[in-house]
């Protein structure tokens, strides 16, 4: 397998990761033509991006640590910022989401009417700059940052022309909040990037120079805490999260999965990538804190998504208490947690995606997303019922389907090494079953609204959209092996040298 | 004065002229395109000799220095005229503006501002200052029919005129307590004459307020909104960039020259970045107007600029050089698509004519995003690499303090350019303005060029500025 790497040792395949959609958006920019030929543009554009990210999983996916993949090139030589990408188990993982639920995304904004051009060149922007937030991982944390940024752009448009009645406020709302967490981090970095350079002599932004910086507790926890509320906004952490079910309810179905599935985890992979190997000895100290925010997140979250009647937003708070759940995994601070932590960023991807291209399917064709206005669509709709009942089931952890796996990883890694917070998080497993089944309940079964005509059953497009997810989350559920192989290596290195 | 010294002085002679030879033809021949033209290919000139010329060694007359530090900003004031006559053709032919004074004038505030990065007198600085604030004061009213151009000027001609009091009176005492004009002797001379040094500060207060009048520091900016918006779009982005550039470079000499000596400044300065930061922001939240966002906006910047002078850093005055270089375009860039969508009717200056605009004229839409988003930092332009210079200056020279509040009023000015943007492009309807010329497409090209570049790959400049600084 590496020998594959070694023999091509020359080609930008990661570079190409995040140019091919770069290139595709502008292709999309300039022919302004027709809608039609930007929306097959797009969508090959990111099945290209598909294929090379799926030949490095075939390639890379082996589990060794390190990286497995790396690139590197001066960039700005007076202040030591590098253009590196590295590629890793983990962010190998990430790729393969990112490059997958953009095809999805694009299949579901397909009969978007308004400005198409734009639409398809925004969602392949975002997509470039996921890219570059998984990929600029080794040296630069300068592009990381610029990528950062670049993502956020496009996704404020998305939500603030394409999105629904709330849209403007959502927008700005997103941008600024986002926004205030970057800066902090930005503070945070250029205090990182002066010390070192004072201690040293020679200016660096290469994570793993910063990382050797000698810090006192005090600057530790500063840019800790800096670090920390830029991915904790992103994640959403819940003091931090009442952005996000404006943003997920405003924003247009595509925006929904790219948001929910995508955008999210960039915090948590901040997290993992950055926050942590930074500053080791605040992780350690502040784990508990962590891990409270966690539990935190899961009930609160749980207890709003059951009280919501808009479909959207119930779905919002399941994801932020879902990844609540994910950051627990990360407190624990044990192999199987962590493994369990990431395969569920990767599922929640996947079904939390899923279930949002449903809720959109059933949008267009009931015009509502009110719980109380919804009912009896098992009738109407069987197959798209059937759909959203599979996906919501996973999303609830029913064993078989993609969440479990995770689920029973971040759990049994806790239990080892904190029993207490295990047991405190299994409550809210029971939160989640009750606020999904309210929904599906109230969705699919009970009576159908009087004033309800008829409705088509699937196109042949939701079918592709639907199938791939389906076949993932059984594949998830019953073998996701393939997809703990290249996490094993990462993992234990970074977790060593600490508890 | 000798040769040398004449060939050191010649991009600014070429200006100089050139201006009054176009004024002399103006006054003749009334075509505005070739006079534009003759306009256009001096600035050109200028800026190719000042770019190519061997910097003297000397300092002319010991009034202005013609070393690199100078040679860049007179590339850079000359390149600036050249685009902003380029966008003034069309401007000014359909509001009947007479071509030759108009061009000259331009041209000699160009001049004037090659002089002024470069002073290193007291005198220098007060010449070259007054040559082109005299232009500017012409220029700002030039819109005879116009009665906000005629307030903007006249507000401009008294506060100015004000400004210039406070600053003869401030150099007078600077010499009563140093005996000198030189500038870095000007300011060392305190040190000497310890019973005069309190007047000699004093003088420096004075003139730091008549710097602040015009760079528009709070509390001396209350002029710049009325008068941007009186003023004739590409005039206004001669003030905007230039004016307030070549005042900026003035103080990285002025500063530069004379390391340690003016520590007594430094509260006072702080106290003018953290006010200029904070009210500026505050100010451009709720405007409605786009031109007086603007100026709102380009208080903010003369606030960063001074958070990374404080630290009297060699890096910080490089980062402020970068900074000036970006500011200058994103800003033309900025005004270029105001001057570009204007007719004979007027300028769209309120937000609600700009509805939309983004997809009716696609190319303008995207140059003012980009321009409004390099002055906010968005990464990948290079407002974004300028302000990470900046703040990492300040943070180092330890000022985190201001970093910090200059972080926040970057925070508060992503609201307010972001919600020009979606106005561009978060309706359907929108309204027919002029479709613009070829010229002002090429001006915009050339900033939206220059933003871009800086953004993805600014370490040419930055090892060019490095070399620069005295």
């Amino acid at each position: 397998m590496t020998t594959m790497a070694t023999a091509l040792p020359q080609f930008p395949w990661l570079t190409l990761l995040i140019g091919l959609p770069l290139a595709g958006a502008l292709l999309c920019l300039l022919q302004r033509r027709s809608a039609g030929e930007c929306r097959w543009l797009a969508l090959a554009t990111t099945l290209a991006t598909l294929a090379v990210s799926l030949w490095l999983f075939v390639t890379h996916g082996d589990g060794q640590s390190g990286w497995l993949l790396r690139e590197d090139a001066a960039w700005i030589p007076r202040f030591g910022i590098r253009y590196t990408l590295a590629l890793d188990g983990i962010s190998l993982l990430m790729v393969l989401l990112t490059a997958g639920l953009h095809t999805v995304a694009v299949l579901i904004a397909w009969p978007e009417q308004r400005r198409v051009p734009l639409f398809m060149a925004l969602l392949l922007m975002l997509e470039s700059g996921l890219m570059g937030v998984f990929l600029a991982v080794d040296g630069v944390l300068v592009l990381f940052y610029l990528c950062w940024e670049a993502r956020l752009l496009p996704m404020v448009f998305l939500i603030g022309i394409w999105g629904e009645e709330g849209r403007r406020r959502a927008a700005v709302r997103f941008f600024l909040y986002t926004l205030a967490g970057s800066l902090a981090m930005l503070i945070a970095m250029i205090a990182l990037y002066l010390l070192y350079a004072a201690q040293t002599g020679a200016p660096s932004f290469a994570l793993a120079d910063l990382a050797r910086t000698r810090l006192t507790l005090t600057q530790e926890y500063l840019l800790f805490g800096g670090f920390m509320l830029a991915f904790a906004i992103k994640a959403p952490l819940v003091p931090f999260h009442t952005w996000q079910p404006d943003a997920l309810s405003e924003s247009p179905a595509a925006g929904s999965v790219d948001l929910t599935g995508l955008l999210l985890k960039t915090g948590l992979y901040g997290m993992i990538r950055f926050a942590f190997p930074l500053f080791p000895h605040a992780t350690r100290n502040s784990l508990p804190f962590l891990a409270a925010l966690a539990l935190l997140g899961l009930f609160h979250a749980a207890w709003n998504a059951y009280r919501q009647d808009d479909i959207k937003r119930i779905l919002a708070y399941s994801s932020i208490s879902h990844l609540g759940l994910v950051v627990l995994g990360l407190a624990a601070w044990n192999a199987t947690a962590w493994q369990g932590s990431i395969l569920l960023m990767v599922t929640h991807g996947v079904v939390t995606g899923a279930l949002f291209a449903v809720v959109a399917m059933l949008r267009s064709r009931t015009g509502t997303r009110e719980l109380a206005e919804l009912g009896g669509l098992w009738g109407a709709v069987p197959t798209l019922s059937a759909f959203f009942l599979l996906f919501a089931l996973a999303s609830l952890g029913l064993p078989g389907l993609a969440n479990f796996a995770g689920e029973i990883l971040v759990l049994l890694g806790t239990f080892r090494s904190q029993p207490l917070w295990a047991l405190l998080a299994l409550p809210g497993l029971v939160f989640a079953a009750a606020y999904l089944l309210r929904l599906v309940q109230g969705m699919l079964w009970g009576p159908a609204p009087a004033a309800r005509g008829m409705m088509a059953d699937l196109t042949v497009r939701e079918w592709l959209v639907l199938i791939p997810l389906a076949v993932l989350t059984v594949w998830l559920g019953l073998y996701p092996a393939p997809f703990l192989a290249p996490l094993a290596g990462p993992v234990q290195a970074a977790l060593g040298g600490l508890p | 004065m000798t040769l040398l010294d004449l060939l050191a002085l010649a991009p600014v002679l070429v200006l100089v002229l050139g201006a009054s030879t176009l004024l002399m033809v103006g006054a003749w021949y009334h075509e505005p395109r070739p006079l534009v033209a003759g306009g256009v290919a001096v600035a050109l000139i200028a800026a190719v000799i000042a770019g190519v010329a061997p910097p003297a060694p000397t300092e002319i007359a010991g009034l202005f220095s013609s070393a690199p530090f100078a040679r860049y900003f007179a590339v850079l004031w000359s390149l600036l005229a050249a685009l902003i006559l380029m966008l003034s053709l069309r401007y000014a032919t359909e509001r009947d503006f007479a071509a030759g004074e108009y061009v000259s004038l331009i041209l000699f505030s160009a001049a004037g501002m090659a002089l002024l990065s470069g002073a290193t007198s007291l005198v220098g600085l007060f010449l070259s200052l007054e040559s082109f604030t005299l232009a500017l004061y012409i220029l700002v009213s030039f819109h005879r029919n116009n009665h906000q151009g005629a307030e903007a000027g006249l507000k401009y001609l008294v506060l100015g005129a004000v400004a210039t009091g406070f600053m003869a009176f401030g150099i007078a005492l600077i010499y009563a307590a140093s005996g000198t004009f030189h500038l870095p002797d000007a300011l060392q001379g305190l040190q000497a004459g310890e019973h005069l040094r309190p007047w000699g500060l004093l003088g420096w207060g004075l003139v730091l307020v008549a710097v602040g009048f015009k760079i528009s520091l709070v509390p001396f900016h209350l002029w710049t909104p009325d008068v941007y918006q009186g003023a004739p779009a590409p005039v206004t982005a001669l003030l905007a960039t230039g004016s307030k550039g070549a005042v900026g470079a003035a103080l990285v000499m002025v500063l530069a020259g004379s390391p340690g000596t003016w520590q007594e400044l430094v509260p006072l300065l702080w106290m003018l970045a953290l006010l200029t930061m904070l009210v500026g922001s505050l100010c451009a939240l709720p405007q409605e107007n786009l031109k007086r966002l603007l100026a709102y906006s380009s208080v903010v910047h003369m606030g960063y600029l001074l958070t990374a002078l404080l630290p009297g850093s060699p890096e910080g005055y490089s980062a402020v050089v970068f900074y000036l270089t970006v500011y200058t375009f994103a800003s033309l860039g900025a005004f270029a698509v105001i001057t570009s969508l204007s007719d004979a009717s007027g300028e769209p200056q309120e937000l609600t004519a700009w509805r939309g605009l983004g997809y009716r004229y696609p190319v303008r839409g995207a140059v003012l995003s980009a321009c409004l988003l390099s002055l906010a930092g968005m990464p990948l332009t290079g407002g974004f690499i300028g302000k990470f210079v900046l703040f990492a200056a300040a943070i180092k020279g330890g000022f985190t303090g201001l970093a910090v509040v200059a972080i926040l009023a970057s925070l508060i000015s992503f609201a307010y350019y972001l919600r020009v943007v979606l106005v561009l492009y978060g309706s359907d309807e929108s309204r027919e303005l002029h479709p613009g010329n070829a010229l002002e497409h090429a001006v915009l090209l050339v900033c939206v060029t220059a933003i871009l570049l800086l953004g993805l790959y600014p370490a040419p400049l930055l090892e060019l500025i490095a070399t620069l600084i005295p």
